[in-house]
């Protein structure tokens, strides 16, 4: 039996300090081991919120079509709005569909690390797997809307140009700027809480800031570049339309910087998440 | 590099903030002044909850950590598991580890008893097949078979406890860390769990078993750890640590007794007649003093326990207080304990049951004499008693 210990120091020696490493590759296989953890919560995610309501994930469309319903309404008639000759109900709504991914994701993912402290302090995970969850979720939202898009299509008899084969690298560049945001944005609302009561105005704002109404001719020309690359959805929605419903490729102009800032991003968001992530049980 | 299913914590520092107020606007806006403050004042804004904690478990050791609340026991569970990091020093764990922190967390109201076991067991780190193969197997020792595809939020409590035991005891990690959860459930259910306790040990498991429940302690663990005031106190066998740590727990309730009031006790001594020391089946007297400031109708209840308020026996008797001193002596014939250190514990009650003096300890007493048989591996007594048995086999 080891006796009583009295000789306990008042600090731990400076060279005692721990100091936790982060390997990116094993966290990224943590993570890809625990995929089928995702679905599960982000299954959860989407059942709770719609269960027990009578629309049911018919709200994964509301917010969408309500919006615009008011834009079709009110922003084509105060302002012209150049939409080629493609509908405004298809050009706005297609952006919808890529603000309305960030919107929820951020919503969802957000503030998840600070709402699933009981499970945060009591089970050990990979803890970006909460927000990706959220983000998951979100994506759900996002098919169920891009199936009205195309009924909207059917209803305006209005094709689709072949060029939407580049869909799938917007929608990558959309995705890593949606996941970095969310990571870096969750794990700062654990230490800041503040955040999360902005949210909702930072998203308001977000919305006009964001081509969405509008097409990005509103802005001057001149500083398309930095507008591209400060709000990363101006590349990804421009890009959108030109692919799906003009027959262009990406305008590269604006697509280009709006990868860099969301490969930045990504990456960013990540390193920070991990180098924060060690704390929110303390602080939790 | 360690064998599977071992660990080791290497002098493991962990400190929180000692002030718990949200940091507001005006702290950032003071903060550099703070950094001109000396370091050590500092240091003081932080509360050490562990200090330097040192030990290794072998693969298959089942240890049970024990102390008293706030001594660190479940910062240390969290640090093992790592939910949460160090300070200073560092944690080594070979093998899967599976916890059991709080065995209703990570239970959502919204979903079903069904899509619970999935989702908790996704959390203990359970692929979705390998939670199907033991599926019937949870629901079973849970009970839940009639609410399985109910949500969890019309579960009775005891219902949402069985659940998540069930889910984390049929995970057969190579580590099972466990956090006070026998607290909750009822008696059949509590020996079911240290049932499965017993056979995850036998499998080989590590079991690192956080208690306040001591026999439950002595009855699963080989080994204990006692952590005082988030420093490793005392590290050794089950029986050690526990007889030293219920010697301290009984001295330190005795430390804090109030001595004012109408009717206060005075000095107790306790022994067998005629000085010594106490035999298992000889005789104790309990001497007891009581001092009162009124005449009143009392009546006084002696008992004898061990760590716990709770006696192994209690003899009472009703007397009729003067004002002054009364003494009151109390002679047992043959004490049925066996082997060990007891605390003397006293009351007094009005006759209409209220308390004059609250139940308290008011002396220790050492007893000689053979040591108590263990009831089966893993089954936790309720307290020790000598018994006189005579046996008799017969071989057909």
């Amino acid at each position: 039996m080891t006796a009583l210990r009295t000789d306990v120091a008042d600090v731990p020696p400076p060279d005692l300090r721990f100091r936790r490493h982060v390997r990116p590759l094993s966290s990224l296989r943590d993570l890809w081991r625990s995929r089928e953890l995702v679905q599960v919560l982000a299954e959860r995610e989407f059942q709770a919120r719609y269960k027990q309501t009578v629309l049911g994930v018919g709200w994964a469309l509301v917010t969408p079509v309500l919006l615009v319903i008011v834009f079709s309404i009110f922003v084509k008639r105060v302002a012209t709005v150049d939409t080629g000759d493609a509908p405004y109900v298809l050009f706005a709504y297609l952006a919808l569909i890529p603000w309305g991914f960030f919107s929820s994701s951020m919503t969802r993912g957000g503030g998840i690390l600070v709402m699933e402290t009981s499970v945060l302090n009591k089970v050990r995970c990979p803890r970006e797997i909460f927000p990706m969850a959220g983000i998951a979720s979100a994506g759900i939202d996002m098919v169920v809307s891009t199936f009205v898009f195309g009924g909207l299509l059917l209803i305006t008899g209005y094709e689709p140009k072949v060029t939407v084969v580049w869909v799938p690298l917007i929608l990558l560049v959309q995705v890593m700027f949606v996941v970095g945001s969310v990571l870096l944005f969750s794990v700062l609302a654990v230490y800041v809480r503040d955040l999360l009561q902005a949210l909702p105005l930072l998203l308001q704002l977000g919305l006009f800031a964001t081509p969405v109404a509008y097409g990005v001719e509103a802005v001057s020309q001149d500083s398309w570049r930095l507008y591209a690359l400060i709000n990363p959805l101006v590349g990804v929605i421009e890009s959108y339309r030109e692919v799906v419903l003009y027959g262009h490729a990406p305008p590269w102009e604006l697509f280009l910087p709006s990868s860099l800032t969301s490969v930045v991003l990504l990456i960013g968001g990540y390193i920070v998440f991990k180098k924060l992530e060690g704390g929110i049980a303390d602080v939790a | 590099m360690l064998p599977e299913g071992a660990l080791r914590a290497n002098r493991v520092w962990k400190r929180f903030r000692a002030d718990r107020r949200p940091r507001r606007l005006r702290d950032a806006l003071e903060a550099p002044r703070d950094w001109m403050l000396r370091s050590q004042e500092r240091a003081r804004r932080y509360r050490w909850a562990l200090r330097d904690i040192d030990f290794e478990i072998e693969p298959g050791e089942s240890v049970g950590l024990i102390g008293m609340n706030g001594s660190g026991k479940s910062t240390l569970l969290k640090i093992l598991n790592s939910i949460m990091y160090p300070y200073a020093g560092s944690i080594e764990i070979e093998g899967r580890v599976g916890a059991l922190i709080d065995v209703r967390s990570g239970i959502h109201p919204q979903l079903t008893g069904r899509e619970n076991i999935f989702m908790f067991g996704a959390l203990l780190g359970l692929g979705r097949r390998a939670i199907a193969t033991r599926f019937d197997d949870i629901v079973a020792f849970a009970e839940l078979e009639l609410a399985i595809d109910r949500q969890a939020k019309f579960y009775s409590s005891g219902m949402q406890m069985r659940l998540g035991f069930a889910v984390a005891a049929f995970l057969e990690p190579d580590v099972l860390l466990i956090d006070e959860v026998l607290a909750v459930g009822d008696t059949s259910f509590q020996q079911r769990c240290l049932d499965k306790m017993r056979s995850v040990r036998q499998d080989g498991t590590t079991l690192v078993f956080v208690s306040h429940d001591l026999n439950a302690v002595e009855a699963m663990c080989d080994r204990a750890l006692w952590l005082a005031d988030g420093c490793l106190a005392v590290d050794g066998t089950a029986a050690e640590v526990l007889g030293a740590y219920r010697s301290t727990v009984e001295r330190s309730a005795r430390a804090d007794l109030p001595t004012v009031g109408p009717v206060r006790f005075g000095e107790a001594d306790v022994g067998p007649p005629g000085g010594g020391v106490a035999q298992t089946y000889g005789p104790l007297d309990v001497h007891l003093r009581v001092e009162s400031d009124v005449e009143c109708l009392a009546r006084v209840i002696v008992g004898l326990t061990q760590a716990v308020a709770s006696p192994i026996f209690v003899v009472e008797r009703d007397v009729a207080l003067r004002a002054g001193r009364t003494d009151l002596r109390c002679h047992i014939a043959r004490l049925p304990l066996p082997h060990g250190r007891y605390a003397v514990w006293a009351g007094l009650a009005a006759p209409d049951r209220r308390d004059v003096i609250p139940w308290r300890p008011v002396a220790d007493v050492d007893v000689l004499g053979p040591n108590v048989s263990d009831p089966p591996s893993g089954v936790p007594r309720a307290a020790p008693v000598a018994v006189e048995a005579a046996w008799d086999v017969t071989v057909t």
